[in-house]
Protein backbone atom coordinates (compact mmCIF):
# COMPACT_ATOMS: atom_id res chain seq x y z
CA UNK A 1 0.00 0.00 0.00
CA UNK A 2 0.91 3.69 0.08
CA UNK A 3 2.04 4.00 -3.51
CA UNK A 4 0.79 5.66 -6.68
CA UNK A 5 -0.20 3.53 -9.64
CA UNK A 6 -0.73 5.82 -12.65
CA UNK A 7 -1.47 3.06 -15.10
CA UNK A 8 1.89 1.39 -15.79
CA UNK A 9 3.77 4.04 -13.78
CA UNK A 10 4.30 3.04 -10.17
CA UNK A 11 5.66 5.53 -7.60
CA UNK A 12 6.66 4.63 -4.06
CA UNK A 13 8.13 6.74 -1.28
CA UNK A 14 5.47 9.44 -1.08
CA UNK A 15 2.95 9.60 1.77
CA UNK A 16 -0.09 11.38 0.32
CA UNK A 17 -1.27 12.25 3.82
CA UNK A 18 1.83 14.47 4.24
CA UNK A 19 0.86 16.38 1.10
CA UNK A 20 -2.73 16.84 2.26
CA UNK A 21 -1.60 18.12 5.63
CA UNK A 22 0.92 20.48 4.04
CA UNK A 23 -1.67 22.00 1.69
CA UNK A 24 -4.46 22.08 4.26
CA UNK A 25 -2.29 24.14 6.59
CA UNK A 26 -2.22 26.99 4.04
CA UNK A 27 -5.38 26.36 1.96
CA UNK A 28 -7.39 29.28 3.29
CA UNK A 29 -4.48 31.73 3.13
CA UNK A 30 -3.49 30.79 -0.42
CA UNK A 31 -7.02 30.56 -1.85
CA UNK A 32 -7.91 33.92 -0.28
CA UNK A 33 -5.10 35.51 -2.37
CA UNK A 34 -6.85 34.31 -5.56
CA UNK A 35 -9.28 37.06 -6.52
CA UNK A 36 -10.06 35.79 -10.01
CA UNK A 37 -12.80 33.38 -8.89
CA UNK A 38 -14.34 33.30 -12.37
CA UNK A 39 -11.41 31.24 -13.67
CA UNK A 40 -10.66 27.66 -12.72
CA UNK A 41 -7.46 26.24 -14.24
CA UNK A 42 -7.98 22.52 -13.45
CA UNK A 43 -11.48 22.38 -14.89
CA UNK A 44 -13.61 19.26 -14.65
CA UNK A 45 -13.12 18.31 -18.29
CA UNK A 46 -9.34 18.27 -17.88
CA UNK A 47 -9.34 15.62 -15.14
CA UNK A 48 -12.57 13.75 -15.90
CA UNK A 49 -12.57 10.25 -17.45
CA UNK A 50 -8.78 9.97 -17.68
CA UNK A 51 -7.86 6.35 -18.36
CA UNK A 52 -5.21 4.68 -16.27
CA UNK A 53 -2.80 4.54 -19.16
CA UNK A 54 -3.31 8.20 -19.99
CA UNK A 55 -2.92 9.26 -16.34
CA UNK A 56 0.86 8.76 -16.34
CA UNK A 57 1.34 11.17 -19.24
CA UNK A 58 -1.02 13.75 -17.76
CA UNK A 59 0.33 13.70 -14.21
CA UNK A 60 3.88 13.98 -15.50
CA UNK A 61 3.03 17.04 -17.61
CA UNK A 62 1.12 18.68 -14.76
CA UNK A 63 3.80 18.04 -12.11
CA UNK A 64 6.60 19.26 -14.35
CA UNK A 65 4.62 22.44 -15.03
CA UNK A 66 4.02 22.92 -11.32
CA UNK A 67 7.73 22.40 -10.60
CA UNK A 68 9.14 24.50 -13.43
CA UNK A 69 6.61 27.29 -13.76
CA UNK A 70 4.40 27.55 -10.70
CA UNK A 71 6.49 26.68 -7.70
CA UNK A 72 9.68 28.19 -9.03
CA UNK A 73 8.24 31.67 -9.14
CA UNK A 74 5.88 31.43 -6.26
CA UNK A 75 8.24 30.57 -3.44
CA UNK A 76 10.46 33.55 -3.93
CA UNK A 77 7.51 35.83 -3.21
CA UNK A 78 5.99 33.80 -0.35
CA UNK A 79 7.15 35.63 2.77
CA UNK A 80 4.92 33.70 5.19
CA UNK A 81 7.06 30.85 6.59
CA UNK A 82 4.01 28.60 6.92
CA UNK A 83 3.48 28.89 3.19
CA UNK A 84 7.16 28.28 2.53
CA UNK A 85 7.12 25.18 4.71
CA UNK A 86 4.01 23.70 3.07
CA UNK A 87 5.34 24.72 -0.27
CA UNK A 88 8.62 22.91 0.33
CA UNK A 89 6.79 19.71 1.27
CA UNK A 90 4.66 19.83 -1.87
CA UNK A 91 7.51 20.82 -4.20
CA UNK A 92 9.90 18.14 -2.95
CA UNK A 93 7.28 15.39 -3.05
CA UNK A 94 6.12 16.47 -6.52
CA UNK A 95 9.81 16.35 -7.45
CA UNK A 96 10.06 12.75 -6.17
CA UNK A 97 6.92 11.69 -8.08
CA UNK A 98 7.90 13.42 -11.33
CA UNK A 99 11.38 11.93 -11.25
CA UNK A 100 9.95 8.40 -10.96
CA UNK A 101 7.36 8.68 -13.75
CA UNK A 102 8.58 6.96 -16.91
CA UNK A 103 5.64 6.80 -19.35
CA UNK A 104 6.14 4.63 -22.39
CA UNK A 105 7.38 6.41 -25.52
CA UNK A 106 6.25 3.62 -27.85
CA UNK A 107 4.56 4.64 -31.10
CA UNK A 108 1.43 2.71 -30.29
CA UNK A 109 0.94 4.98 -27.29
CA UNK A 110 0.94 8.14 -29.43
CA UNK A 111 -2.82 8.67 -29.43
CA UNK A 112 -2.99 8.28 -25.66
CA UNK A 113 -0.11 10.64 -25.01
CA UNK A 114 -1.70 13.09 -27.45
CA UNK A 115 -4.97 12.97 -25.53
CA UNK A 116 -3.08 13.71 -22.33
CA UNK A 117 -1.24 16.55 -24.06
CA UNK A 118 -4.53 18.11 -25.21
CA UNK A 119 -5.85 18.00 -21.65
CA UNK A 120 -2.65 19.59 -20.38
CA UNK A 121 -2.81 22.31 -23.04
CA UNK A 122 -6.30 23.28 -21.83
CA UNK A 123 -4.75 23.87 -18.41
CA UNK A 124 -1.69 25.66 -19.75
CA UNK A 125 -3.76 27.93 -22.05
CA UNK A 126 -5.98 28.99 -19.14
CA UNK A 127 -2.84 29.62 -17.08
CA UNK A 128 -1.30 31.84 -19.77
CA UNK A 129 -4.40 33.98 -20.07
CA UNK A 130 -3.68 35.40 -16.61
CA UNK A 131 -0.74 37.48 -15.48
CA UNK A 132 1.99 35.20 -14.19
CA UNK A 133 1.65 36.08 -10.49
CA UNK A 134 -2.13 35.64 -10.42
CA UNK A 135 -1.79 32.42 -12.37
CA UNK A 136 0.83 31.01 -9.98
CA UNK A 137 -1.30 31.94 -6.97
CA UNK A 138 -4.39 30.37 -8.55
CA UNK A 139 -2.56 27.18 -9.53
CA UNK A 140 -1.15 26.83 -6.03
CA UNK A 141 -4.67 27.31 -4.62
CA UNK A 142 -5.93 24.51 -6.84
CA UNK A 143 -3.55 21.89 -5.44
CA UNK A 144 -6.54 20.41 -3.58
CA UNK A 145 -8.18 19.66 -6.94
CA UNK A 146 -4.94 18.08 -8.17
CA UNK A 147 -4.45 15.99 -5.00
CA UNK A 148 -8.10 14.83 -5.12
CA UNK A 149 -7.49 13.50 -8.63
CA UNK A 150 -4.11 11.97 -7.69
CA UNK A 151 -5.74 10.20 -4.72
CA UNK A 152 -7.74 8.06 -7.17
CA UNK A 153 -4.46 6.47 -8.21
CA UNK A 154 -3.14 6.00 -4.67
CA UNK A 155 -3.34 2.50 -3.30
CA UNK B 1 28.77 45.60 11.64
CA UNK B 2 28.63 42.64 14.05
CA UNK B 3 28.69 39.97 11.35
CA UNK B 4 30.91 36.83 11.71
CA UNK B 5 32.72 37.93 14.91
CA UNK B 6 30.92 35.08 16.62
CA UNK B 7 32.38 31.66 15.66
CA UNK B 8 30.11 29.46 13.57
CA UNK B 9 28.76 26.28 15.20
CA UNK B 10 30.85 23.21 14.35
CA UNK B 11 30.45 19.44 14.08
CA UNK B 12 26.94 19.41 12.68
CA UNK B 13 25.39 15.96 12.57
CA UNK B 14 21.92 14.40 12.34
CA UNK B 15 20.80 11.60 14.64
CA UNK B 16 17.71 9.88 13.23
CA UNK B 17 15.78 7.00 14.76
CA UNK B 18 12.29 5.85 13.78
CA UNK B 19 11.79 8.89 11.59
CA UNK B 20 12.56 11.34 14.42
CA UNK B 21 15.44 13.49 13.23
CA UNK B 22 17.64 15.54 15.56
CA UNK B 23 20.22 17.99 14.21
CA UNK B 24 23.06 18.49 16.71
CA UNK B 25 26.21 20.65 16.81
CA UNK B 26 28.95 21.75 19.16
CA UNK B 27 27.85 24.73 21.24
CA UNK B 28 29.39 28.15 20.73
CA UNK B 29 30.57 29.30 24.16
CA UNK B 30 30.82 32.93 25.26
CA UNK B 31 31.26 32.98 29.05
CA UNK B 32 28.30 34.49 30.85
CA UNK B 33 26.24 34.87 27.66
CA UNK B 34 23.27 33.01 26.20
CA UNK B 35 23.78 32.09 22.57
CA UNK B 36 20.79 31.65 20.28
CA UNK B 37 20.95 29.43 17.23
CA UNK B 38 18.98 29.65 13.98
CA UNK B 39 18.44 26.53 11.89
CA UNK B 40 17.34 26.56 8.26
CA UNK B 41 16.75 23.84 5.67
CA UNK B 42 16.20 23.38 1.96
CA UNK B 43 15.05 20.28 0.13
CA UNK B 44 16.42 18.94 -3.11
CA UNK B 45 13.94 21.01 -5.11
CA UNK B 46 15.05 24.25 -3.54
CA UNK B 47 18.71 23.39 -3.81
CA UNK B 48 18.34 22.58 -7.53
CA UNK B 49 15.90 25.26 -8.66
CA UNK B 50 16.22 28.13 -6.15
CA UNK B 51 19.34 27.59 -4.11
CA UNK B 52 19.06 31.03 -2.50
CA UNK B 53 15.84 29.89 -0.72
CA UNK B 54 16.22 28.54 2.81
CA UNK B 55 13.35 27.87 5.16
CA UNK B 56 13.47 28.48 8.92
CA UNK B 57 13.12 25.26 10.90
CA UNK B 58 9.81 24.81 12.69
CA UNK B 59 11.38 24.24 16.09
CA UNK B 60 14.94 25.52 15.77
CA UNK B 61 14.72 29.13 14.79
CA UNK B 62 15.65 30.30 17.36
CA UNK B 63 16.81 27.80 19.97
CA UNK B 64 19.21 28.04 22.90
CA UNK B 65 20.16 24.37 22.86
CA UNK B 66 22.87 23.06 20.54
CA UNK B 67 20.29 20.78 18.90
CA UNK B 68 17.05 21.04 16.95
CA UNK B 69 14.25 18.58 16.22
CA UNK B 70 13.90 18.81 12.44
CA UNK B 71 11.34 16.00 12.12
CA UNK B 72 8.54 18.35 11.01
CA UNK B 73 10.82 19.97 8.45
CA UNK B 74 11.91 16.78 6.68
CA UNK B 75 8.68 15.92 4.85
CA UNK B 76 9.91 14.28 1.65
CA UNK B 77 12.29 11.44 0.89
CA UNK B 78 14.90 13.64 -0.76
CA UNK B 79 18.30 14.97 0.41
CA UNK B 80 17.99 18.07 2.62
CA UNK B 81 20.66 20.71 3.16
CA UNK B 82 20.76 22.02 6.73
CA UNK B 83 22.59 25.01 8.16
CA UNK B 84 22.98 26.67 11.57
CA UNK B 85 24.32 29.99 12.75
CA UNK B 86 24.86 31.48 16.21
CA UNK B 87 23.61 34.82 17.39
CA UNK B 88 24.43 36.99 20.41
CA UNK B 89 22.71 40.35 20.50
CA UNK B 90 23.70 42.07 17.27
CA UNK B 91 26.53 39.64 16.64
CA UNK B 92 25.80 36.89 14.15
CA UNK B 93 28.10 34.06 13.10
CA UNK B 94 28.55 32.73 9.60
CA UNK B 95 26.34 29.85 8.54
CA UNK B 96 27.66 26.39 9.17
CA UNK B 97 26.22 23.82 6.72
CA UNK B 98 25.85 20.07 7.27
CA UNK B 99 28.62 18.43 5.31
CA UNK B 100 26.44 15.78 3.65
CA UNK B 101 22.76 16.41 2.88
CA UNK B 102 20.45 14.38 5.11
CA UNK B 103 17.88 11.97 3.63
CA UNK B 104 15.28 10.44 5.93
CA UNK B 105 15.74 7.07 4.25
CA UNK B 106 18.86 6.71 6.41
CA UNK B 107 16.87 6.69 9.66
CA UNK B 108 17.48 3.80 12.06
CA UNK B 109 14.37 1.65 12.41
CA UNK B 110 13.75 -0.34 15.58
CA UNK B 111 10.87 -2.70 16.38
CA UNK B 112 8.11 -1.03 18.42
CA UNK B 113 7.34 -1.64 22.06
CA UNK B 114 4.51 -4.17 22.02
CA UNK B 115 2.10 -5.56 24.63
CA UNK B 116 0.48 -8.88 23.80
CA UNK B 117 -2.59 -9.63 25.93
CA UNK B 118 -5.70 -11.74 25.78
CA UNK B 119 -9.27 -10.77 26.44
CA UNK B 120 -11.03 -14.06 26.95
CA UNK B 121 -10.30 -16.02 23.76
CA UNK B 122 -9.10 -12.95 21.91
CA UNK B 123 -5.45 -12.30 21.12
CA UNK B 124 -4.96 -8.54 21.36
CA UNK B 125 -1.85 -6.49 20.64
CA UNK B 126 -1.06 -2.95 21.62
CA UNK B 127 1.77 -1.20 19.78
CA UNK B 128 3.74 1.95 20.50
CA UNK B 129 2.47 5.00 18.58
CA UNK B 130 5.45 6.02 16.44
CA UNK B 131 3.52 8.43 14.24
CA UNK B 132 1.36 8.47 11.11
CA UNK B 133 4.06 7.20 8.75
CA UNK B 134 4.38 3.89 10.57
CA UNK B 135 2.69 0.61 9.85
CA UNK B 136 3.45 -2.59 11.69
CA UNK B 137 3.80 -6.02 10.22
CA UNK B 138 2.53 -8.39 12.91
CA UNK B 139 3.32 -12.10 12.50
CA UNK B 140 1.50 -14.58 14.75
CA UNK B 141 1.23 -18.34 14.89
CA UNK B 142 0.19 -21.28 17.08
CA UNK B 143 3.22 -22.74 18.77
CA UNK B 144 2.86 -26.30 17.52
CA UNK B 145 4.60 -28.34 14.84
CA UNK B 146 3.78 -27.33 11.30
CA UNK B 147 1.93 -24.24 12.38
CA UNK B 148 1.36 -21.63 9.69
CA UNK B 149 2.49 -18.04 10.27
CA UNK B 150 -0.21 -15.39 9.80
CA UNK B 151 0.61 -11.81 8.96
CA UNK B 152 -1.42 -8.67 9.51
CA UNK B 153 -0.44 -5.07 8.69
CA UNK B 154 -1.66 -2.81 11.44
CA UNK B 155 -1.76 0.98 11.71
CA UNK B 156 -3.12 1.06 15.23
CA UNK B 157 -1.42 4.16 16.68
CA UNK B 158 -1.46 3.15 20.32
CA UNK B 159 -4.91 1.47 20.38
CA UNK B 160 -5.20 -2.28 21.15
CA UNK B 161 -5.95 -4.26 18.01
CA UNK B 162 -7.67 -7.62 17.72
CA UNK B 163 -5.44 -10.20 16.09
CA UNK B 164 -7.00 -13.61 16.37
CA UNK B 165 -9.57 -15.67 18.18
CA UNK B 166 -7.62 -18.34 20.06
CA UNK B 167 -8.44 -21.92 20.78
CA UNK B 168 -7.75 -22.89 24.35
CA UNK B 169 -4.73 -24.99 25.35
CA UNK B 170 -2.38 -23.87 22.56
CA UNK B 171 0.16 -21.03 22.99
CA UNK B 172 -0.05 -18.28 20.43
CA UNK B 173 3.14 -16.36 19.61
CA UNK B 174 3.62 -12.90 18.15
CA UNK B 175 6.48 -10.84 16.73
CA UNK B 176 6.33 -7.44 15.04
CA UNK B 177 8.42 -5.13 12.83
CA UNK B 178 7.92 -1.50 11.82
CA UNK B 179 7.24 -0.64 8.17
CA UNK B 180 7.81 2.85 6.77
CA UNK B 181 6.48 3.04 3.22
CA UNK B 182 7.74 6.61 2.77
CA UNK B 183 11.29 5.29 2.71
CA UNK B 184 10.51 1.70 1.64
CA UNK B 185 12.21 0.09 4.64
CA UNK B 186 11.37 -1.97 7.72
CA UNK B 187 12.96 -2.70 11.09
CA UNK B 188 14.18 -6.07 12.35
CA UNK B 189 11.55 -8.21 14.09
CA UNK B 190 10.94 -7.77 17.80
CA UNK B 191 11.36 -10.45 20.44
CA UNK B 192 8.68 -13.14 20.30
CA UNK B 193 5.93 -13.04 22.94
CA UNK B 194 3.50 -15.91 23.57
CA UNK B 195 0.19 -16.21 25.42
CA UNK B 196 -2.12 -19.11 26.01
CA UNK B 197 -5.79 -19.48 26.90
CA UNK B 198 -6.25 -22.14 29.62
CA UNK B 199 -9.10 -24.57 29.39
CA UNK B 200 -9.68 -28.16 28.24
CA UNK B 201 -12.59 -28.63 25.97
CA UNK B 202 -14.48 -26.41 23.57
CA UNK B 203 -18.22 -25.69 23.92
CA UNK B 204 -20.42 -27.52 21.41
CA UNK C 1 -33.43 45.80 -2.16
CA UNK C 2 -32.42 49.52 -2.17
CA UNK C 3 -30.45 50.29 0.94
CA UNK C 4 -27.42 52.24 2.04
CA UNK C 5 -24.62 49.72 1.61
CA UNK C 6 -22.12 49.62 4.42
CA UNK C 7 -24.58 51.29 6.81
CA UNK C 8 -24.42 48.13 8.94
CA UNK C 9 -21.54 45.97 10.08
CA UNK C 10 -21.21 42.67 8.18
CA UNK C 11 -22.52 39.35 9.51
CA UNK C 12 -19.69 37.34 11.14
CA UNK C 13 -18.46 33.73 11.41
CA UNK C 14 -19.83 32.80 7.99
CA UNK C 15 -19.08 29.14 7.29
CA UNK C 16 -20.49 26.01 5.73
CA UNK C 17 -21.59 23.24 8.08
CA UNK C 18 -21.47 20.10 5.94
CA UNK C 19 -22.38 16.57 6.98
CA UNK C 20 -22.85 13.83 4.35
CA UNK C 21 -23.00 16.60 1.73
CA UNK C 22 -25.82 18.42 3.43
CA UNK C 23 -24.33 21.87 3.11
CA UNK C 24 -25.77 24.56 5.37
CA UNK C 25 -24.46 28.10 5.28
CA UNK C 26 -24.49 29.63 8.74
CA UNK C 27 -23.42 32.95 10.22
CA UNK C 28 -23.71 35.18 13.30
CA UNK C 29 -25.58 38.50 13.40
CA UNK C 30 -23.49 41.66 12.90
CA UNK C 31 -21.76 42.95 16.01
CA UNK C 32 -24.14 44.88 18.23
CA UNK C 33 -27.28 43.90 16.30
CA UNK C 34 -28.20 40.71 18.10
CA UNK C 35 -31.93 40.63 18.77
CA UNK C 36 -32.86 43.44 16.40
CA UNK C 37 -35.14 42.95 13.39
CA UNK C 38 -32.26 42.29 10.99
CA UNK C 39 -32.90 40.28 7.86
CA UNK C 40 -30.40 38.59 5.57
CA UNK C 41 -29.95 37.83 1.90
CA UNK C 42 -27.72 35.05 0.57
CA UNK C 43 -25.98 34.50 -2.77
CA UNK C 44 -23.67 31.74 -3.92
CA UNK C 45 -21.03 31.33 -6.61
CA UNK C 46 -19.57 28.33 -8.43
CA UNK C 47 -15.79 28.63 -8.67
CA UNK C 48 -14.74 29.10 -12.30
CA UNK C 49 -18.10 30.46 -13.41
CA UNK C 50 -19.12 34.02 -14.01
CA UNK C 51 -22.00 35.24 -11.84
CA UNK C 52 -23.20 35.28 -8.27
CA UNK C 53 -26.53 33.47 -8.08
CA UNK C 54 -29.50 34.19 -5.87
CA UNK C 55 -31.03 31.73 -3.46
CA UNK C 56 -34.65 32.85 -3.54
CA UNK C 57 -35.62 30.99 -0.35
CA UNK C 58 -32.90 32.93 1.49
CA UNK C 59 -33.86 36.47 0.55
CA UNK C 60 -34.82 38.79 3.44
CA UNK C 61 -34.83 35.95 5.96
CA UNK C 62 -34.49 36.48 9.69
CA UNK C 63 -32.83 33.14 10.52
CA UNK C 64 -29.01 32.93 10.41
CA UNK C 65 -28.67 29.84 8.25
CA UNK C 66 -29.49 28.81 4.71
CA UNK C 67 -29.56 25.32 3.23
CA UNK C 68 -27.50 25.39 0.04
CA UNK C 69 -27.36 21.61 -0.37
CA UNK C 70 -29.15 21.64 -3.72
CA UNK C 71 -27.04 24.43 -5.12
CA UNK C 72 -23.78 22.81 -3.99
CA UNK C 73 -24.68 19.18 -4.72
CA UNK C 74 -22.13 18.71 -7.54
CA UNK C 75 -19.17 17.82 -5.38
CA UNK C 76 -16.73 18.14 -8.24
CA UNK C 77 -17.18 21.89 -8.03
CA UNK C 78 -16.03 24.34 -5.40
CA UNK C 79 -18.18 27.17 -4.13
CA UNK C 80 -18.32 30.53 -2.41
CA UNK C 81 -21.30 31.98 -0.57
CA UNK C 82 -21.96 35.42 0.81
CA UNK C 83 -24.59 37.05 3.02
CA UNK C 84 -25.49 40.61 3.82
CA UNK C 85 -27.58 42.09 6.64
CA UNK C 86 -30.46 44.48 6.05
CA UNK C 87 -32.14 46.65 8.69
CA UNK C 88 -34.65 49.29 7.71
CA UNK C 89 -32.90 51.34 5.01
CA UNK C 90 -29.40 50.22 5.91
CA UNK C 91 -27.55 47.14 4.76
CA UNK C 92 -24.10 45.75 5.30
CA UNK C 93 -21.44 44.89 2.76
CA UNK C 94 -21.30 41.25 1.80
CA UNK C 95 -19.60 38.80 4.16
CA UNK C 96 -18.07 36.00 2.11
CA UNK C 97 -16.91 32.44 2.83
CA UNK C 98 -13.58 31.04 1.70
CA UNK C 99 -13.59 28.53 -1.11
CA UNK C 100 -15.75 25.59 -0.02
CA UNK C 101 -14.85 22.15 -1.40
CA UNK C 102 -17.68 19.77 -0.36
CA UNK C 103 -15.84 16.65 -1.50
CA UNK C 104 -12.94 17.40 0.83
CA UNK C 105 -14.73 19.19 3.65
CA UNK C 106 -17.97 17.36 4.29
CA UNK C 107 -18.04 15.40 7.55
CA UNK C 108 -18.70 11.71 7.02
CA UNK C 109 -21.51 10.59 9.27
CA UNK C 110 -21.27 7.36 11.27
CA UNK C 111 -22.65 4.15 9.73
CA UNK C 112 -25.87 2.57 10.93
CA UNK C 113 -25.11 -0.28 13.35
CA UNK C 114 -27.17 -3.45 13.91
CA UNK C 115 -26.04 -5.95 16.55
CA UNK C 116 -27.27 -9.51 17.02
CA UNK C 117 -25.85 -11.87 19.59
CA UNK C 118 -25.85 -15.41 20.92
CA UNK C 119 -23.88 -16.86 23.85
CA UNK C 120 -20.44 -16.35 22.40
CA UNK C 121 -20.60 -14.04 19.44
CA UNK C 122 -21.85 -10.71 18.28
CA UNK C 123 -22.48 -9.99 14.63
CA UNK C 124 -22.18 -6.38 13.61
CA UNK C 125 -23.86 -5.18 10.43
CA UNK C 126 -22.90 -1.69 9.30
CA UNK C 127 -24.92 0.43 6.89
CA UNK C 128 -22.91 3.07 5.10
CA UNK C 129 -24.00 6.66 5.76
CA UNK C 130 -26.11 8.12 2.98
CA UNK C 131 -25.48 11.23 0.96
CA UNK C 132 -28.02 13.93 1.67
CA UNK C 133 -30.94 13.89 -0.78
CA UNK C 134 -33.48 16.56 -1.55
CA UNK C 135 -36.59 14.40 -1.26
CA UNK C 136 -37.00 11.25 0.83
CA UNK C 137 -38.29 9.41 -2.24
CA UNK C 138 -35.22 10.28 -4.29
CA UNK C 139 -32.91 7.33 -4.86
CA UNK C 140 -30.25 6.93 -2.20
CA UNK C 141 -26.55 7.32 -2.81
CA UNK C 142 -24.22 5.80 -0.23
CA UNK C 143 -21.19 7.81 0.86
CA UNK C 144 -19.23 4.63 0.06
CA UNK C 145 -20.08 5.19 -3.61
CA UNK C 146 -18.54 8.66 -3.38
CA UNK C 147 -15.56 7.69 -1.23
CA UNK C 148 -14.34 4.30 -2.39
CA UNK C 149 -11.62 4.38 0.30
CA UNK C 150 -14.19 4.83 3.12
CA UNK C 151 -13.20 2.72 6.15
CA UNK C 152 -14.75 2.05 9.57
CA UNK C 153 -12.97 2.07 12.88
CA UNK C 154 -14.86 -0.46 15.04
CA UNK C 155 -14.11 -0.27 18.78
CA UNK C 156 -15.32 -3.05 21.07
CA UNK C 157 -15.41 -2.54 24.83
CA UNK C 158 -15.78 -5.52 27.19
CA UNK C 159 -17.48 -3.96 30.22
CA UNK C 160 -16.49 -6.91 32.41
CA UNK C 161 -12.74 -7.00 31.64
CA UNK C 162 -12.75 -3.24 31.09
CA UNK C 163 -10.78 -3.81 27.91
CA UNK C 164 -11.20 -2.16 24.53
CA UNK C 165 -9.82 -3.26 21.20
CA UNK C 166 -10.44 -1.97 17.76
CA UNK C 167 -10.44 -3.08 14.18
CA UNK C 168 -10.31 -1.10 10.97
CA UNK C 169 -12.65 -2.66 8.40
CA UNK C 170 -13.85 -1.82 4.94
CA UNK C 171 -16.70 -4.31 4.57
CA UNK C 172 -20.06 -4.00 6.29
CA UNK C 173 -20.29 -7.19 8.33
CA UNK C 174 -18.10 -8.26 11.20
CA UNK C 175 -18.54 -11.22 13.55
CA UNK C 176 -16.90 -11.13 16.94
CA UNK C 177 -16.67 -14.74 18.07
CA UNK C 178 -15.55 -16.57 21.17
CA UNK C 179 -16.83 -13.89 23.49
CA UNK C 180 -17.70 -14.29 27.14
CA UNK C 181 -21.26 -15.44 27.78
CA UNK C 182 -23.62 -13.21 29.73
CA UNK C 183 -21.33 -10.20 29.27
CA UNK C 184 -22.17 -6.66 28.23
CA UNK C 185 -20.17 -5.52 25.20
CA UNK C 186 -20.35 -1.98 23.80
CA UNK C 187 -19.59 -1.18 20.16
CA UNK C 188 -18.71 2.21 18.76
CA UNK C 189 -18.01 2.86 15.06
CA UNK C 190 -16.49 5.85 13.29
CA UNK C 191 -16.34 6.42 9.55
CA UNK C 192 -12.96 7.42 8.18
CA UNK C 193 -11.74 8.65 4.76
CA UNK C 194 -8.00 9.12 4.15
CA UNK C 195 -7.14 12.56 2.82
CA UNK C 196 -7.24 16.04 4.27
CA UNK C 197 -8.01 16.37 7.99
CA UNK C 198 -11.79 16.11 8.40
CA UNK C 199 -14.02 16.58 11.41
CA UNK C 200 -15.34 13.16 12.42
CA UNK C 201 -18.92 12.39 13.32
CA UNK C 202 -18.76 9.75 16.06
CA UNK C 203 -21.44 7.06 16.22
CA UNK C 204 -23.39 6.57 19.34
CA UNK C 205 -22.31 3.63 21.50
CA UNK C 206 -24.47 0.51 21.17
CA UNK C 207 -24.34 -2.16 23.88
CA UNK C 208 -25.54 -5.74 23.83
CA UNK C 209 -25.29 -8.57 26.33
CA UNK C 210 -24.24 -12.04 25.15
CA UNK C 211 -26.65 -14.76 26.15
CA UNK C 212 -26.19 -16.92 29.19
CA UNK C 213 -24.18 -20.04 28.39
CA UNK C 214 -26.49 -23.07 28.49
CA UNK C 215 -23.56 -25.49 28.90
CA UNK C 216 -20.69 -24.23 31.06
CA UNK C 217 -18.06 -26.17 29.08
CA UNK C 218 -15.07 -24.01 29.48
CA UNK C 219 -13.73 -21.98 32.35
CA UNK C 220 -11.33 -19.31 31.03
CA UNK C 221 -8.49 -18.53 33.40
Amino acid sequence: GQEFQFGPCRVEGVVLQELWEAFWAVKDIVQAKDNITSVRLLRKEILQNVSDVESCYLIRALLKFYLNTIFKGYLGKAADSRIRKSFSTLANNFFVIASKLQPSQENDMFSISESARRRFLLFQRAFKQLDIQSAQTKAFGEVDILLTWMEKFYQ
Amino acid sequence: DGVAILPAPQNLSVHSTNMKHLLMWSPVVVPGEIIHYFVEYQGEYESLYMSHIWIPSSWGSPTEDPECDITDDITATVPYNLRVRASLGSQTSAWSTLQHPFNRNSTILTPPVMEVTKDGFHLVIKLEDLGPQFEFLVAYWRREPGAKEHVKVVRSRGIPVHLETMEPGVPYCVKVQTLVKAIGRHSPFSQVECVRVQGETLPL
Amino acid sequence: VLCISGGLPKPTNITFLSINMRNILQWSPPEGLQGTEVTYTVQYFIYGQKKWLNKSECRNISRTCCDLSVETSDYEHQYYAKVKAIWETNCSKWAETGRFNPFLETQIGPPGIALTTDERSISIVLTAPEKWKRNPEDSSLSMQQIYSNLKYNVSVYNTQSNRTWSQCVTNHTLVLSWLEPDTLYCVHVESFVPGPPRLAQPSEKLCVRTLKDQTSAVKVK
